[in-house]
């Protein structure tokens, strides 16, 4: 499975700008929804492996935003490396949650929720840094290195395709160690694999580092992409949304699955449920995502898997 | 010797162990008895740092254990095999296993210690692969003590491994921990089962209420006295003062 997982990636890498590279509208949507696709990795990873569902993803996303921005724009840092710092301070930030760790499944969800709030309203009252409510415009686009122009909807598919491809290396990586093992022994007993010498917190405070890490790169990303951030966009409660109902819907407990699901509920809801309702398109979406919740709780992939091998004659794998 | 001196614990607003004060020596088995809600399985866990502890100690060796965090007490020699075995249901029988060897220097021995388990239980090997949740309950039992062992623990704390079990299962349990105890490893039993705790322990404790009421060598033990202090029958309410005072 892992090895058809980076064959697919190889093969988007070349045929989807050979296919859609000359349709910008296209390649837009399919930039943004690899945006989600990012965020939704990020937040299955906390969630699947640490054990901690986040209403709150939106505030790593939206630091990352703009700390990337105001690195470039104020003290000229050069946007590929304003990126990566914007992770690290999307991690920084992400220590402020440490202590809502020590709580569990609803009040941790309650707790990261209002921390995302917080940051909508820092975001907008501290005007002399962030222009407060009315934004951020003009900011940088991506390079060109090399002579390959990383701002095109190509290179912007392409860099973020590569940053998929790392996140998903990575949560493969960490969920095949030995702390992965621990990880998973952790939502049985936590006290039982306290017991047996894993410092559990240390564990969880981990994930939830490498998970706000991911979160504000795709952040950061997205405001190369767009040039614009305002405090409501930023840290819009649908950045913390859209990438819980993608990955449910292409199955949470998978690796792969979070990615394709944002992926396709993005783009059929772009493509094909706003062309039949123009407006209150979502609503289709969420009738999709409660028959998927209702008849396929395991999500998308797994659905798809199952059906696969009862195609191949229901031998067992 | 692990000590435990004037040890206060409990959940919260409630306080279960009231100022215990134990003796383990090394080597030895000394088995924990006492009816339900006397606190024995409380007791463990305080020694482990899952029960916060509000007064006293926890020592091994004269090293203070008690403001130890939980994770830190597998490299220090300590393993607890929980009641009602808390074995990694999603996991398989090896992963368990595995799990019971996370520290460093653990892992490190990983192989030799998986054929040490493997040989004192051998149905877990033939099940290494299987999920641990499909196990039966003696083999969920075996499990927890082979994930306890993978640490090479020099003291382990056992929560009622018969709990449950057939009896043929229980004496075949009973039997490894002689088989620990003649290796060395100091060993803290907590069991319902007086009878069969008494035939391999060397030292016993018989607690109530959150207190210790009896302290004495196996050997010497008076079974029929015993079992009235346990059952707090009348009569022996005299006897535990002295009983404490031993």
């Amino acid at each position: 499975m892992r090895r058809s997982a980076y064959l697919f990636l190889a093969v988007c890498y070349v045929v989807v700008p050979l296919a859609f590279g000359g349709n910008n509208y296209l390649m837009g949507l399919v930039v943004s929804s690899l945006i989600v696709a990012g965020v939704a990795v990020a937040w299955a990873l906390l969630g699947n492996l640490g054990g901690m569902v986040s209403f709150g993803h939106a505030a790593f996303f939206g630091v990352g935003a703009y700390a990337s921005a105001l690195l470039s724009m104020k003290l000229g840092v050069p946007v590929l490396l304003a990126i990566p710092l914007a992770g690290l301070i999307a991690v920084l930030f992400s220590v402020a949650m440490l202590p809502a760790l020590r709580l569990s499944g609803p009040y941790f969800a309650l707790a990261i929720l209002a921390y995302a709030q917080i940051f909508r309203i820092l975001a907008t009252e501290m005007e002399f840094l962030t222009h407060g409510s009315g934004g951020i415009s003009q900011i940088p686009v991506l390079p060109t290195i090399a002579g390959f122009d990383l701002s095109s909807r190509t290179g912007q598919f392409l860099l973020l395709l590569t940053l998929l491809a790392a996140f998903l290396a990575t949560y493969d990586l960490i969920r095949r160690s030995h702390y992965g093992i621990a990880l998973r022994a952790m939502h049985d007993s936590e006290d039982a694999t306290r017991v047996v010498g894993v410092n559990s917190v240390l564990l969880k405070s981990w994930m939830l580092f490498v998970s706000a890490f991911m979160t504000g790169v795709i952040g950061a990303v997205n405001a190369h992409v767009i040039n614009f951030l305002e405090p409501d966009y930023a840290f819009s409660g649908g950045w913390s949304v859209l990438p819980i109902v993608a990955a449910i819907f292409g199955g949470y407990r998978t690796v792969t699955g979070p990615a394709i699901g944002a992926v396709v509920i993005y783009l059929v809801d772009q493509l094909v449920f706003k062309a039949l309702v123009s407006t209150g398109h979502q609503i289709i979406l969420g009738s999709v995502l409660a028959l998927m919740i209702l008849f396929a709780p395991d999500g998308l992939l797994p659905l798809l898997r199952n059906a696969l091998r009862r195609m191949r004659g229901g031998s067992h794998a | 010797m692990l000590k435990v001196e004037n040890l206060r614990a409990g959940y919260g607003a409630i306080n279960v162990l009231w100022d215990v004060s134990l003796n383990f020596p090394l080597g030895e088995l000394t088995a924990i008895i006492g009816p339900n809600g006397a606190g024995k399985s409380t007791l463990l866990k305080a020694v482990m740092g899952l029960v916060p502890t509000t007064q006293g100690s926890v020592s091994l060796d004269g090293y203070p254990l008690t403001d130890r965090a939980t994770w830190d007490m597998a490299s220090l020699g300590l393993a607890l095999i929980p009641e009602g075995r808390m074995v990694f249901r999603d996991m398989t029988v090896e992963e368990n296993l595995t799990m019971g060897a996370f520290p460093k220097p653990h892992r490190a021995a990983l192989g030799r210690n998986l054929e040490r388990v493997f040989g004192l239980f051998p149905k877990l090997r033939e099940r290494r692969r299987q999920l641990a949740g499909s196990l039966s309950g003696g083999e969920a039992q075996m499990l927890a003590m082979g994930r306890g062992l993978m640490s090479e623990p020099r003291v382990l704390l056992i929560d009622e491994p018969s709990l449950g079990l057939a009896p043929v299962i229980v004496r075949e349990i009973f039997d490894i921990l002689r088989g620990l105890k003649q290796q060395g490893v100091t060993i803290v039993l907590v069991e319902q089962n007086t009878r069969m705790a008494l035939g391999l322990a060397d030292g016993v404790y018989l607690m109530r209420a959150g207190r210790v009421i009896l302290a004495e060598r196996a050997a010497a033990v008076d079974i029929d006295r015993l079992h009235d202090l346990y059952f707090a029958r009348e009569g022996a309410a005299g006897d535990v003062a002295d009983a404490v005072f031993k």
